[in-house]
């Protein structure tokens, strides 16, 4: 469903993105993990479209992103990482706007289906305020019911998790498995290891563009020798804290 | 892709043209007076219009108006072509911008419609923010004589208008953006030469742009040979105006209300105006699609090099300019805000060579009469230095403040004196204005060589009008700024089309009280100096410059304290 083919992304002389190739199977959430500023966030708007690779190519449901974007958009829901809303809408009025532009038929239907949504993110109620007065894990549950409003058959979040409290994290969960047992390819990011482990099938870790392991957790498991949890695999292989600058820090 | 790019328009200017307020208990109430005023305003205004020259027709008689507009004709030419001018050097970067601000639109951008849509959406905004005051002047009178002429066909002229007027807007919006786009091209990775190159490229479109207007306004005076293959052919061709998208509209619209004959090549050219008007805008949105995918944009880049460059660090010891005690907070934000400005050469092009459209205005206001005023023409000059040091401190004190936006927070919980903070940006003005009246002054002595004594007291004032004007201006920032402007696109910095000031009177206040103690004190010095002895102009510039000091030492403080206290909610 998702498929990346040496994608590289170049800003100016910085090398964001090197040589990545990773496909998503249909179905499937595949994690993205790796410490910040690794091209996580670049890869995802390569698939996207938002960026233009330097090289590379990236497929969305068999279409090539760069000559088919429209098509590719079609069958993508999107989180961003930040997401910069239309401050002077109000949610409703924004959820409206998105499924407007997807063509979600108009009528009680659809809007009993974002009412549903919105109760089940728990910002029913502020579902009639400007989005500017929004708080920042309201903004991104609402940018997540705009990703999910027009059924996307494969979702992208960046970072979906944060800043979110843990009840709405929770549903989240839910719903991201629910949705993958319905036969949607899910491709996420997450700094939250512990979220990576559980809700994952599999998980793709970067650093510096690159990918430097990927496979299901047992898979990652064998790979670093030894190391049980997610948590130290991750650090095994990017690199774990200085303890000596740290000392040295807290000593001055 | 229409229905794509209406479903945009609807929602975006839903968002803009809220009426009612909305339901949300977080949301702030506005009184039906605010939320009602401006439309309001502009009714009662156009049914002012309206029934004004209506009752003049019914006193004067209609023959009276057609004599009139009939001698005059030429003049709608000119109005024309004056809106087509300002909304192209008002768009320069608009397009630059919008591409350069594509991180905030990527709730669109993920959308299943093409980029280009989106672009073309955006700029449609831009041409219905540019459009909008000359629509709500224009169609009132327009119906007015309309439908006091007798002419038959005379009612034809509304739609004619509307659709002409919106056609030329388009067309000084598409034009300018593509220049923005094209100049961004040539400097593209380019580090360098990113200021200056902004800084020609945009003067040279202004420059330019101006001759062509002066020519086709001035038909016989010197500039009309800059372009006379253009004009002559206009005449071949049989046009009963010149070869101008203001022509075109003047010949279908004005000409039609008071009967005079419509050539059939003059329809051609008006619809060639608005046929190329809509293909221009959509030339533009390509353009933009095709810039932000390749990234001509990006910031921070430069050319590579072999060699290896080592990264410094540029600092700056705060210190004291000589004879002006400065704080440290006054001069940090004083270095911060001509940084900040500098970095974005657009934006910087843009501050700079602005006030040119103010100049064009009263050009426009003093030329009208015809050539007789030709013999001012070096105190022309020397008051349009007025408006650049009014400017000058209205960007860099009053929207640079407003700019700040988020940042505020930063400086409220800083343990620094925020009206300091605030002189620093007054301060940043004024070695701009010091260039800007420089260049004047060698352009007053060229065209009259014996005006040389008032230069250095004309120079001098600029500096304090500045200093006043950007007082005045960074109260009106605090009062009436929208310090989340940098988040609108129309409203973004260095090709607003929506000011980043949103309060009417607070913005009314940075620009007119400023101009007028410029006008009001240099017209001062001049006049004193010509009528009695020109030493004696010397004796005015202190006191000049005494009233401006005490105008932005109490401003400053105002808008000091005022930003002390204004709410994080303002601004997050
Ligand atoms: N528009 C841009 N221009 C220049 N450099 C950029 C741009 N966007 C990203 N980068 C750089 O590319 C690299 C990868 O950024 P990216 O946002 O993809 O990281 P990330 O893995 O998502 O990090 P995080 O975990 O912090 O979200 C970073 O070094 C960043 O500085
Ligand atoms: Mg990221």
């Amino acid at each position: 469903m998702i498929e990346a083919i040496e994608l590289t992304k170049q800003f100016s002389e910085f090398t964001a993105v090197d040589k990545l190739s990773f496909h998503v199977n249909h179905g499937e959430i595949y994690g993205l993990l790796g410490p910040n500023g690794s091209g996580k966030s670049t890869t995802m708007r390569m698939l996207l479209g938002l960026l233009k690779p330097t090289m590379g190519t990236a497929r969305i449901n068999g279409f090539d992103v760069q000559t088919h974007i429209v098509e590719a958009k079609r069958s993508m829901g999107y989180v961003p990482e930040e997401p910069v809303l239309p401050e002077r809408l109000t949610g409703w009025e924004y959820i409206n706007y998105v499924s407007d532009i997807w063509r979600v038929p108009r009528g009680s239907e659809r809007d009993e289906e974002i009412d549903e949504l919105l109760t089940l993110l728990d910002i029913k109620d502020a579902s009639d305020d400007l989005i500017e007065t929004y708080s920042k894990g309201m903004a991104r549950k609402i940018s997540l019911v705009a990703a999910l409003i027009h059924s996307p058959k494969i979702l992208i979040l960046d970072e979906l998790q944060a800043g979110i409290d843990p009840r709405g994290a929770a549903t989240i969960k839910e719903i991201l498995a629910g949705l993958s047992d319905r036969g949607n390819t899910i491709l996420m990011s997450t700094h939250v290891l512990e979220i990576a482990e559980r809700i994952c099938d599999r998980i793709g870790i970067i650093n510096k563009g690159s990918m430097i392991a990927e496979g299901t957790m047992d898979e990652l498991r064998l790979k670093a020798k030894g190391q049980q949890s997610l948590e130290d695999i991750f650090l095994d292989l990017t690199g774990g804290p200085d303890m000596q600058r740290i000392a040295d820090f807290l000593g001055e | 892709m229409l229905e794509d790019l209406l479903i945009l328009i609807k929602h975006d200017l839903g968002g803009i043209l809220r009426v009612r307020n909305v339901k949300g208990m977080r949301s702030e109430r506005r009184s039906a007076f605010r939320r009602l005023f401006r439309y309001v305003a502009a009714a009662i205004f156009a049914v002012i219009v309206l029934w004004g020259i209506i009752f003049m027709v019914q006193l004067l008689g209609w023959s009276f108006f057609q004599t009139a507009i009939i001698a005059g004709i030429d003049f709608g030419a000119t109005i024309f072509n004056f809106l087509v001018i300002i909304s192209f050097m008002g768009s320069i970067a608009v397009s630059v911008a919008t591409v350069a601000n594509t991180s905030k639109m990527e709730y669109l951008m993920c959308m299943p419609i093409s980029l280009r849509t989106l672009f073309l959406e955006k700029t449609i905004v831009v041409v219905f923010y540019n459009s909008l005051i000359y629509l709500i002047i224009g169609i009132p009178i327009v119906i007015g004589l309309a439908i006091s002429s007798p002419v038959p066909f005379a009612l034809l002229s509304i739609p004619v208008f509307i659709v002409m007027l919106l056609g030329n807007v388009t067309l000084g919006v598409a034009l300018g953006g593509l220049i923005g786009l094209t100049i961004s091209r040539f400097l593209a990775g380019r580090r360098r030469l990113k200021q200056i190159g902004w800084f020609l490229g945009t003067s040279l479109a202004i420059v330019i742009s101006t001759f062509y207007y002066y020519s086709l306004y001035a038909a016989d005076s010197g500039f009309s040979q800059f372009f006379s293959i253009i004009l002559d052919f206009a005449k071949q061709i049989g046009l009963s105006s010149d070869f101008s998208p203001g022509g075109a509209m003047n010949a279908v619209t004005v000409r039609l209300i008071v009967g005079l004959p419509v050539n059939p090549v003059d329809i051609l050219l008006a619809f060639l105006f608005v046929l190329v008007s809509i293909m221009l805008i959509y030339v533009n949105a390509i353009a933009s699609e095709t810039a932000h995918y390749s990234g001509w944009l990006a910031s921070g880049s430069k050319r590579s090099s072999k060699r290896e460059v080592k990264i410094a660090h540029t600092s700056w010891n705060p210190s004291d300019i000589p004879l002006l005690k400065m704080t440290t907070t006054t001069s940090v934000s004083m270095w911060y805000n001509t940084a900040s400005v500098r970095r974005e050469g657009r934006v910087l092009a843009n501050y700079l060579v602005g006030p040119m459209r103010t100049v064009l205005w009263f050009l426009l206001i003093f030329l009208a009469p015809g050539g007789t005023m030709a013999s001012f023409a070096p105190f022309i000059i020397i008051s349009a230095m007025i408006p650049f040091a009014v400017s000058y401190g209205v960007y860099f004190a009053g929207y640079e403040l407003v700019y700040e936006g988020k940042n505020l927070m930063n400086l409220q919980l800083a343990p620094a004196s925020l009206v300091d903070y605030v002189k620093g940006k007054v301060f940043s003005a004024v070695p701009f204005t010091m260039i800007a009246t420089g260049i004047a002054s060698v352009l007053v002595i060229i065209v009259q060589p014996s005006l040389w004594i008032y230069i250095p007291a004309v120079f001098i004032s600029g500096i304090f009008l500045t200093l006043a004007s950007g007082g005045i201006a960074s109260y009106s920032a605090a009062t009436g700024g929208d310090f989340k402007a940098q988040r609108n696109i129309s409203r973004q910095r260095g090709a607003a089309v929506q000011m980043p000031i949103r309060s009417m009177w607070a913005m009314a206040r940075a620009h007119l009280i400023p101009n007028m103690i410029g006008f009001i004190g240099i017209g001062a010095i001049l006049g004193i100096g010509i009528f009695l002895n020109p030493l004696y102009s010397y004796l005015v510039v202190p006191i000049f410059a005494l009233i401006c000091i005490q105008l932005m030492r109490s401003y400053v403080g105002k808008s000091g304290r005022k930003l002390q206290t204004i709410e994080a909610s303002e601004y997050l």
